[in-house]
Parts: C-alpha cells; sequence; structure tokens
C-alpha cells in the first residue's frame, strides 16, 4: 500500500540515494501541478516528502509547500539547508555545522569512503543519525570486501559507545533495530512526483533522462500522472513478496533498491551481486556489534541474527 | 567414467548442460507459425565467432560444472551450415581431448531439422563420423495435408508444401536413429487434423510423438472444443487398435490436470537460464527465444558476448524464478495445474513490461481441454486392461513420456 509521496520540486534537485542526477538546467515544477499534487496525497493518505533544489525556492512556493505536513531533503550547498530535515553530502566534506536536529545523508563512492574513513568518523558524535549510500555499488569487487569489513568494524568501535546516546548509521544500527523487511519500497511504498506532473518509481526513472537506457529498454518510465493517477504495469515486482531472493533475506536494513535491480539484471524483483555482498557485509557487522553491546541494552527485537554462511542468497538459493 | 548412455541428457535435467548455436537465420521454408519473426539470409555464424565461443566455454571450465552438455545446432535450418558445423564439431572434440575436460565423452551434438538435406552427402557425411554422439529430430507435422498447410517452402508464386521432400528422408533417418521421436506443434488451423496426423506418424514408424499447443496467443473461440474433440477420437483410435503398446503421444500422460503444491511443485518448468545459446553475432542469450529475431515486440535480452563472456547479473532472475512468483492467482490455485507449460520467451514477449516475471496464461483452455480428452484417455485404458488383466503389465512396462517439449 501506498505510504508516501515524493516530490521532486525542480529538474535540479538534489539526488539523495544511489541515482545521479547530473542536470545543471533549472525547471521548478509547476505551482499548480505542486497544489494537485499536495491535494492528491492528502485524498491518498500519502505523507509527502519534498526533494529540493540548491536555489531559493519563491515564497508563494513555500506557502503551498507548508500548507501540509512534510519532510524536506536538500544538499549540503543548498541555500535553503536551514529548512531542510534531511541534508544530502555529496562527497566526503569536514567543514560543516553538523546539527543533531538534521538527518545526514552521504553520497560516496566505495574508494573516497575507504580513504576517509576516519575522518568520517570523527563527526558521529555530531549527528543524531547518518545514512551512508555507496554511490557505485554495481562497481563493488570480491577484493572489495575486506576493505569493507574493515570500514564496517571501524566505525562499529566508535558507534558502540555512541549507540546508547540515540547515534544511528543505516549500515549498522538499522538492521539491529528490525525483525521484518523494512526496505526502500519504491514503487511499493512510495511514488514521486516529477516536475512534469507524471509519476514516476522513485525520482532515479525521472532524472535518468529520456536518453537513459538499460538494454530492455529505457530506464525512464511514468507510472500515472495527476489527471489519471497510479498505474503501475506488473506492479506486484514491486512487492517483496514477488522477489524470490529478499523474500526470504534477513538483510532488512537493505534498500533493495529496485533502480539498481533494473539496471544491473534487468529485473525489478532481482538485486545483483554486489547489492547482496554489500548489505550482508552490514548484516554481519551489525551481528558483531549487538553481541559486543548485549542485547539487554538496547531496546531491540528479541530474535538473534543469526550466523550465516553466505553472502548472496543467491548461492544458497535452492536451500532457501 | 560415467558412460554416455547413462546420462540424462534432457535438457531440463541439472547435470546437462544445453549449448546453443544459431549457425544461420535462414531456412529453406517459411512455416506459418514459426516463432522467428527475424529470419533472414544474411545472418550466418562465422567460423571466428564459434571458435571464440568455443574457447571462452572450454576455458571456463569452473562455469560450466554441469557433468555432460547437450551441444546444440538451430537455425533457421542448421544442416543449411553443415559445412561449418561439422568444423566446430571438430574443433569442440579436439578442445575438450586437449584440455582433458570433463565433457570429453560426455557430450552430445543435436539438431532439429526439416529434414530437407538429411540425405546428402555432406549431411550423411557428418553423422557417419558421430554416429555415437548424435540427436537429430526431424519435424514432420503428420499427413500430408496438415503438414503442408503450414510447412510451406520459402518464395513467391503459389504455395508449395514440403511434405514430400521430408517425407522421403524419414525412412533412412529411422534406419539410423530406430528411438527417435518427432515434434509437432498445433496452432488454430491445425486443429482438425490432430488425430489424423498423428495415427499417420505412428504409421511412418515415429513411435514418439511430442506434440504441444504453440504458446502465443493465436486461439479462437471454440478452438478447445474441437480440439478436445480430436483428443477424444485420438485416444479412441490409440486404444481401440492397440497401438499404445508401442507408441507414445504427449498428449496423454497420466502427469497431466492435477493440481500443484505452493511448495513442493514451485520450481520453473522452463530452462531458459540454464541454457546458453550464441547468436551469428557472438551474443549470448539465455535461451535462443530472447534472441532479436525471435521476439516480436520486445528488445533481446542479452547475458553476455564471446569477448566480455557471461554476466552472472543477468542471468539472476532466470534462475531464481519459481513457478508461483510468475503466475497469477488464478493459476496457482488450478486444480489441473500440473503440465500446464509455458515459454519463458513467449512470457518475456507478451508480457506488459519487460519482465519473465508475467506469465502469459494463453494456452489455459487448451491445456484444459487437454486435461478432459486425457482424464477420458486413462479412464478408457485403464478399463480395457483391467478386463483383459493386462493393467499390472502394462503399468510395470512405465511407458515414459516428455509431456512437453519447448517449441
Ligand atoms: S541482501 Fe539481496 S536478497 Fe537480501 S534484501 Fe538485499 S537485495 Fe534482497
Ligand atoms: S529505488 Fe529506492 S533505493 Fe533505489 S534509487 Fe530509488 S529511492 Fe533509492
Amino acid at each position: 500500500m501506498l505510504k508516501y509521496l515524493v516530490i521532486v520540486l525542480d529538474d535540479t534537485s538534489v539526488s539523495y540515494c544511489h541515482y545521479n542526477n547530473e542536470c545543471k538546467e533549472k525547471r521548478l515544477i509547476d505551482i499548480d501541478t505542486l497544489k494537485k499534487g499536495i491535494v492528491y496525497a492528502m485524498k491518498e493518505n500519502l505523507s509527502i516528502q519534498y526533494v529540493l533544489p540548491d536555489y531559493t525556492l519563491p515564497k508563494k512556493y513555500v506557502e503551498v509547500m507548508e500548507s501540509i505536513d512534510n519532510i524536506k531533503f536538500c544538499s549540503s550547498n543548498s541555500d535553503m539547508i536551514d529548512e531542510a530535515d534531511v541534508i544530502v553530502l555529496n562527497g566526503w566534506c569536514s567543514n560543516i555545522n553538523f546539527n543533531r536536529e538534521k538527518t545526514y545523508v552521504l553520497r560516496i563512492s566505495k574508494e573516497e569512503l575507504f580513504e576517509k574513513e576516519k575522518d568520517i568518523k570523527l563527526s558521529f558524535d555530531k549527528m543524531s543519525r547518518l545514512n551512508v549510500v555507496i554511490t557505485n555499488i554495481t562497481s563493488f569487487k570480491d577484493s572489495d570486501i575486506d576493505r569493507y569489513n574493515d570500514v564496517l568494524n571501524s566505525f562499529s568501535k566508535d558507534v558502540k559507545s555512541l549507540i546508547q546516546n540515540g547515534f544511528k548509521i543505516n549500515i549498522l544500527t538499522d538492521r539491529i533495530m528490525l525483525d521484518a523487511m523494512n526496505n526502500c519500497n519504491a514503487g511499493a511504498e512510495n511514488i514521486t512526483l516529477a516536475p512534469d506532473g507524471c509519476f514516476y518509481v522513485c525520482p532515479a526513472f525521472y532524472h535518468c533522462g529520456e536518453n537513459g537506457e538499460y538494454g530492455l529498454g529505457k530506464t525512464k518510465f511514468c507510472i500515472g500522472n495527476l489527471e489519471k493517477g497510479v498505474d503501475i504495469k506488473n506492479s506486484q515486482l514491486y512487492e517483496v513478496e514477488y522477489a524470490p531472493l529478499c523474500r526470504k533475506c534477513d538483510a532488512y536494513h537493505c534498500k533493495r533498491c529496485v533502480w539498481l535491480n533494473l539496471n544491473s539484471t534487468y529485473e525489478i524483483n532481482t538485486p545483483s551481486h554486489e547489492q547482496c555482498v554489500v548489505a550482508h557485509l552490514e548484516r554481519n557487522a551489525s551481528k558483531t556489534l549487538l553481541e559486543s553491546i548485549g542485547k539487554h541494552k538496547l531496546f531491540v527485537p528479541e530474535k538473534e541474527i543469526k550466523e550465516i554462511s553466505y553472502l548472496d542468497p543467491f548461492d544458497i538459493i535452492d536451500k532457501l | 567414467m560415467t558412460k554416455i548412455k547413462d546420462l540424462d541428457f534432457s535438457w531440463q535435467s541439472k547435470i546437462t548442460k544445453n549449448i546453443t548455436f544459431i549457425v544461420t537465420k535462414d531456412c529453406q521454408l517459411a512455416c506459418k507459425y514459426c516463432y522467428l519473426v527475424g529470419k533472414n539470409e544474411k545472418e550466418r555464424m562465422s567460423w571466428e565467432v564459434a571458435k571464440q565461443a568455443i574457447d571462452y566455454i572450454l576455458n571456463n571450465e569452473d562455469k560450466f560444472k554441469e557433468e555432460a552438455v547437450i551441444w546444440d545446432f538451430i537455425g533457421g535450418e542448421p544442416f543449411l551450415e553443415i559445412e561449418l558445423i561439422d568444423k566446430i564439431c571438430d574443433y569442440i572434440k579436439i578442445q575438450m581431448f586437449k584440455k582433458d575436460h570433463h565433457w570429453f565423452n560426455s557430450y552430445i551434438f543435436s539438431f532439429s531439422t526439416n529434414g530437407i538435406n538429411y540425405h546428402t552427402e555432406k549431411v550423411q557425411n557428418f553423422i557417419n563420423k558421430n554416429k555415437d554422439h548424435l540427436s537429430i529430430g526431424i519435424t514432420i507435422d503428420g499427413t500430408k495435408r496438415k503438414h503442408d498447410l503450414n510447412r510451406i517452402w520459402k518464395g513467391e508464386g503459389p504455395e508449395k508444401g514440403s511434405y514430400e521432400d521430408v517425407v522421403k528422408n524419414i525412412p533412412l533417418w529411422l534406419k539410423q536413429f530406430p528411438e527417435a521421436g518427432t515434434k509437432v506443434t498445433i496452432s488454430s488451423t491445425d486443429i482438425p487434423y490432430i488425430k489424423e496426423s498423428v495415427l499417420h506418424l505412428f504409421s511412418l514408424g515415429i513411435h514418439e510423438v511430442n506434440i504441444n499447443c504453440v504458446f502465443e496467443d493465436v486461439w479462437k473461440e471454440g478452438d478447445d472444443l474441437v480440439f478436445e474433440e480430436q483428443l477424444i477420437e485420438l485416444a479412441d483410435e490409440i486404444i481401440d487398435n492397440n497401438l499404445y503398446e508401442d507408441n507414445v503421444c504427449s498428449f496423454f500422460s497420466e502427469h497431466i490436470g492435477k493440481p500443484l503444491d505452493r511448495e513442493l511443485d514451485n520450481q520453473n518448468w522452463c530452462g531458459a537460464g540454464k541454457m546458453l545459446s550464441i547468436d551469428t553475432a557472438g551474443n549470448f542469450y539465455p535461451c535462443t527465444r530472447f534472441a532479436q529475431y525471435s521476439l516480436r515486440s520486445k528488445r533481446n535480452w542479452i547475458i553476455g558476448d564471446i569477448n566480455n563472456g557471461i554476466d552472472n547479473n543477468k542471468l539472476r532472475p532466470f534462475l531464481t524464478l519459481d513457478r508461483c512468483t510468475q503466475s497469477s492467482q488464478e493459476c496457482i490455485d488450478c486444480e489441473v495445474a500440473s503440465g500446464c507449460a509455458w515459454c519463458q520467451g513467449e512470457n518475456y514477449d507478451a508480457a506488459l513490461t519487460p519482465t519473465i516475471y508475467q506469465r502469459s496464461t494463453a494456452i489455459c483452455k487448451m491445456h484444459k481441454a487437454t486435461v478432459r480428452a486425457n482424464n477420458y484417455y486413462w479412464n478408457k485404458l485403464y478399463r480395457k486392461l483391467e478386463l483383459e488383466g493386462k493393467r499390472e503389465d502394462f503399468e510395470k512396462r512405465g511407458i515414459k513420456v516428455s509431456p512437453i517439449s519447448c517449441y
């Protein structure tokens, strides 16, 4: 069931996830489209998330946006950083005035993450929540496994003391708190309204542009518009029950990114080897962290995180 | 070493890899039901492409761990490229020997041919050279009028059927491959000729007739009823004339028409993804049905090529696909689901989005008609055998039939 409507306000709106948005040409959503989008969300009981561009939005837009409860995403370079709830860092920068009231998303390549691991963790105590998004997950190699494990272990040492003060980092603490799948769920729980007035599965499927191709066709495809409503063809494939690998998996914090899925395996419901391996390294590091803290010290689900022998559920598909 | 005869060469079997070379996209015929929408005379496999494909496969033994291999050659009509095929097969044999490959002596070369060139010197020399490692199927659709209805020569002018050109090679083929069976494909216009065609094939000495309805959405209102009638008449003929003693027709199988368990019977029926198909340009496909010349409305589904090898991520959807995830609730709950086949390529081609996870149900009413006729067949046959005191004996013999064939 749909729960959220993401509204991309401009073609230059920040990417807060796995996709890139390299568009430099501004195209602000039409104010009537914005109003209609808000009314649509109200009628369908959807919570709104606005994705902001870097420039200051006209006052009349801000007024319309604030006519409903919302969450706002913007980049750390945005003029509207004070208004936003979620701040996106494109690559690591230490000279940010972190604010504990806000959530931070760090979009970072694996190479930069490996290199700047120590700098990054020095800032943990200035934040209440950090979401790390590896932007080039598809290039993750088996030879990166040890290095990423080192990063997770190193982070883990600091997180261990900070977690009880409320610090959260998606790649280590989310799995600890979960006892069921909690993925991105684009196309199942959330959809995106773009400046062109059409709905998309997530902003990635809009920002990829008219020329975006993935092997079987165009990556940009809309799933309805404000006039006709939402119409997702084969919508069941966005549900975890229709993903043969994910439905049996217990990397509950995994994004299960349908955008990465489509580009790497050609199927919305099938993850790549790389996405699974990364999620399992995090899962296993979360297990170690949980064991080192002791479950009784945290308000966490009763269930243990089990010891498993694989990093990719595909390797044991026959046994799943 | 495992003996070649002990190996189960069913392509559905876990231990056998099926590797298909699309050696040409040309054919002498222009069969009306042919699923190959993009046939042409220009695209032929070059020796360089074939060699590079073989080198990739045999140099990567760890990626091809199956115990045995079927090297399959299709077209178009594969025997149009007999010289290339001969060179490919020689090279495969030499390389398997040189590399002490685990497939050495665990291989067959397999062909599905229209039979027109079967008697020619080049084809016969090839057969003699490889006779211990060969499987050849000739497609003949039945009686002359049934065969010629669809299987016509290519070209301008009045339609010319190919029956006579094929049937003349059947005795030679059966002499060389006495156990050989044939595949028959039924489309809407063929329905009235089913009975006579199957009986005709039995009379030619072909004892195994694997027959199936096309998976495409070609069926007209009422087709299922005429189809059922044909199968009932065929059942009567087979039983009344004791033809069941020496012959099998895949329409009649005891496994057809039972409910399927969500968990225990959840396997994907189709072998796409476990097979490997190579086209004339050196692209790899999960099955030939995913090459562009087989697709009506979707883009070809490439999973790698001879230069870069197989991209394992592209295989994951195929290897994780199961019956229930691709089926509608109606199919999952169906009381007569067993034996209802699908083709992953046709599913992809017919789907609303580019996915293999949406099962086409165009065949539903034809399957249900098959189930009714099949029930009739077994009720009648077992009653007869009981009255004659032969049932136990018949069951012991356990006649095997592959109930579904691909295309
Ligand atoms: S780790 Fe892989 S199988 Fe598990 S939820 Fe993530 S994408 Fe799905
Ligand atoms: S599908 Fe979800 S996880 Fe993937 S890019 Fe879109 S929003 Fe991010």
